[in-house]
């Protein structure tokens, strides 16, 4: 009794020290932005008094948050991320779907395969961005090409982890189902989906980048609202603070969808890490 | 009640380049009802190939397995698998996993057997816990409740303790007995352990280059004593017959 209250014991301060050193790392994280940002402004300042280069072309990140704080109060700002969010969310939703509906057909039906894969394959190397101007031309300039276009970005990488999803499921999952009774149906919505999830959400958050370059590519083309179009038309004023404010909102949404991504995975699959504290025999 | 008989069954190799063509040669024997029938043989034997044939996975290239006078035509729930690699769905609790079958089949009592059964296996306590924080023998007696809980006429075992440390082993063996002789079923049992099928079997069926070499009844009272002379007789005659398998290999 008493080792086992020991051993606790160490183990809770093995977790304590754990703990003190992940804060460590943090620390460091942290810092480091913090420097990045002061060495910014410090720059910025220096240039303003020494004139070493125009300032227009490097304005401080206290610029930067006032720009931003102007563009709140007038409401542009919502205005731009809401047309980038949303054409974010249908592109990214319609790809995922096209991307799982494909994948099936594709594993399903060799016939199928055998008809789209040549030309996928012809596709899908071309880059994304080479087919912006047809889709404007096929859709017009308004949300359908964008969300065409971004929804293409996303499906694209993601089929062929759907795929290989669909096809790397364990043989005897399969065998298992089916010896306790299941239909070949049964086998496919039971086991097959459910075990190429995981697979799906890594290609999710590799096409994620991908749904994020194709969003800045769209709305810098005929585009009157959104971020990219921010950039765009900044560009053509020379407001420069207003290109980083756009940079730096296109991460934050990136870093916000990833994160939304990987919750939502730890939540599906919390089966994949139950702890090990309960395999005491 | 559950009979099987395997009638004079021939399966190729499958694009594999072999010094013999069959896997299976005229293989044909008969199980009778609650009868505990251990297969061994050496890797190649054909011993895992037979055992997919029972459970329906593959079909025979000639001959018939007939389970209570009929063919086999796939598988099925009344042909219940334990796996080597336990082969739960991880995404499924333990008890989900055990009640897979049951809700398949749209059992009203699913909830209850599913119970029954996770209890039967001694893991109770462990029902709502994923297979990623199971051992390797807790995993095994899920997979063994699993294949359990729909019922099955046929219980077939692929190496279901290869993968274990020999303590759990034992621990498993005198399980499973026990299991068989509460639950009254017709098992099938593919080991290369020849202790392991003196233990358990009450007949041994040793395959060789894909054919019956020995169809042996096992005449010990139960529970068996592994120091006995009469069982180590045994298990010796068929070391015996195992290793002229090698010596073969060795001439060639």
């Amino acid at each position: 009794m008493e080792g086992v209250q020991l051993e606790t014991m160490e183990y809770k301060q093995r977790k304590k020290i754990s703990f003190i050193k992940i804060d460590r790392h943090q620390v460091i994280r942290i810092v480091s932005l913090i420097v990045f940002f002061l060495g910014w402004q410090f720059i910025c300042m220096i240039n303003e008094t020494q004139e070493l280069f125009n300032p227009k072309f490097l304005p401080a990140p206290t610029q930067v948050i006032e720009v931003a704080v102007k563009y709140i109060m007038d409401g542009t700002l919502l205005v731009h991320i809401g047309a980038s969010v949303y054409r974010v969310l249908a592109g990214f939703f319609a790809g995922v779907v096209v991307a799982l509906v494909l994948g099936i057909l594709i594993t399903k039906s060799k016939m199928f395969d055998n008809t789209i894969s040549p030309l996928l394959n012809l596709i899908g190397p071309i880059p994304v961005y080479a087919f912006l101007p047809i889709f404007i031309i096929w859709f017009g300039i308004g949300e359908s090409s964008k969300v065409g276009l971004i929804a293409y970005a996303t499906f694209m990488p993601l089929l062929t982890y759907t795929i290989d999803g669909i096809r790397n499921v364990n043989p005897i999952w399969i065998r298992s189902a089916m010896s306790l009774g299941a239909s070949e149906r049964q086998v496919f919505i039971k086991i097959v989906l459910p075990a190429a999830l995981p697979n799906m959400f890594t290609g999710m958050k590799v096409s994620l980048a991908l749904t994020f370059s194709a969003l800045v590519v769209a709305e810098m083309m005929g585009a009157d609202k959104g971020l990219g179009f921010m950039i765009i038309n900044a560009r053509n004023w020379f407001k420069t603070g207003d290109i980083f404010l756009a940079i730096a909102l296109i991460g934050i949404l990136y870093s916000l969808f990833l994160s939304a991504i990987i919750r939502i995975e730890k939540i599906i699959f919390k089966w994949k890490k139950d702890g090990l504290d309960g395999a005491i025999e | 009640m559950a009979t099987l008989e395997v009638k004079r069954v021939f399966k190729t190799f499958e694009g594999l380049k072999s010094d013999r063509f069959y896997v299976l040669d005229d293989v044909d024997f008969k199980i009778s009802e609650n009868e505990f029938i251990c297969i061994i043989g050496k890797s190649g034997c054909g011993k895992s190939t037979l055992l997919n044939l029972i459970a329906g996975f593959t079909k025979p290239d000639n001959g018939e397995i007939l389970l209570d006078g009929k063919a086999i035509e796939g598988p099925s729930a009344e042909k219940g698998v334990v796996f080597q690699e336990h082969g739960l769905f991880p995404w499924r609790t333990v008890k989900q996993n055990v009640a897979f079958g049951l809700k398949l089949a749209k059992r009203k009592d699913a909830d209850q057997r599913a119970d029954y059964f996770v209890d039967l296996v001694g893991l109770t306590d462990y029902k709502d816990k994923y297979p990623s924080s199971l051992s390797g023998g807790m995993a095994q007696r899920v997979g063994i409740a699993r294949a359990l809980a729909t019922d099955p006429k046929l219980l077939l075992m692929d190496e279901p303790l290869g993968a274990l440390d020999a303590m759990t082993r034992e621990k498993m063996r005198v399980e499973i007995l026990d299991i068989w002789q509460k639950k009254k079923k017709t098992i099938i049992f593919v080991t290369h352990s020849v202790p392991e099928a003196v233990y358990l079997a009450d007949r041994v069926i040793l395959l060789k280059d894909g054919q019956v070499k020995l169809d042996q009844h096992i005449e010990l009272k139960r529970p068996r004593q592994v120091r006995t002379e009469a069982f180590q007789n045994y298990v010796h005659e068929l070391e015996q017959l195992l290793t002229d398998c090698d010596d073969n290999v060795f001439s060639e």
